[in-house]
């Protein structure tokens, strides 16, 4: 299946775009997926603790299921207002 | 109004406007603005960023929560996004109540809520190319 990734801020940065698309196998979780974007960019594993991934605009936890067309933001740290 | 994300210059005086209401005893704002220094270094603006869609979703969700909490008769929230520069006005939150106790509440809340949850980041630039993300807080539910 094909999931939406969105990256944002330092985030983007480092993995040089805003948005890609990652192929998983069906079933897969959250927890698959960012281990895929962690062997896609090594160097977004520096802010492992900090980011907060999100399944189609909600926070999600790293057992979440995942389904085709699902959008997975990777979010850093934030600063608003 | 009620609440948005803009590109748009905030303009503060609209805001308030638009939470007047003849029931309502007391108005509160708070207008947030662009800093000229940061941890000691001379800021020549700053860069928003936002999860749009997420952050319109949140700000109605916020509103809801403040509404739960206080009787509010009016509310309103503008975030910018984009290239700011020091002394513009970055954010704007307005509370209409009966009276004013509760409006200065709502509103510290629904402001303090906005900094912990929206999906937003800022970029601080200092001059000659030099800019650095904001360290920031990880977003709380």
């Amino acid at each position: 299946m094909i999931i939406k990734v969105l990256y944002f801020a330092a985030a983007k940065d480092i993995a040089r775009t805003k948005d890609e698309s990652v192929s998983l196998r069906d079933g897969a979780t959250l927890e698959d997926l960012a281990s895929e974007v962690a062997r896609l960019h090594p160097r977004l594993s520096s802010m492992k603790r900090s980011v907060r991934f999100t399944v189609n605009l909600e926070v999600a936890s790293l057992g979440a299921k995942l389904t085709e067309g699902d959008e997975v933001g990777v979010l850093p740290p934030v600063a608003g207002g | 109004m009620t609440t948005k994300i803009t590109k748009n210059p905030i303009d503060p005086g609209r805001v308030l406007a638009s939470v007047e209401d003849r029931s309502a005893g007391g108005s509160v704002i708070f207008v947030g603005t662009v800093r000229r220094r940061s941890e000691g270094k001379s800021v020549k603006g700053l860069t928003y960023e936002v999860y749009r869609e997420m952050a319109e979703k949140r700000m109605k969700e916020i509103e809801a929560g403040v509404r739960k909490k206080w009787p509010v008769v009016k509310m309103a929230m503008v975030h910018r996004y984009g290239d700011l520069k020091v002394g513009e006005v970055s954010v704007a939150v307005a509370v209409s109540c009966e009276h004013r106790a509760e409006a200065f509440e709502a509103c510290r809340f629904a402001i303090d809520t906005v900094k912990r949850t929206l999906p937003m980041w800022k970029k601080e630039k200092f001059g000659l190319g030099s800019e650095k993300w904001v360290k920031g807080t990880p977003l709380e539910t």
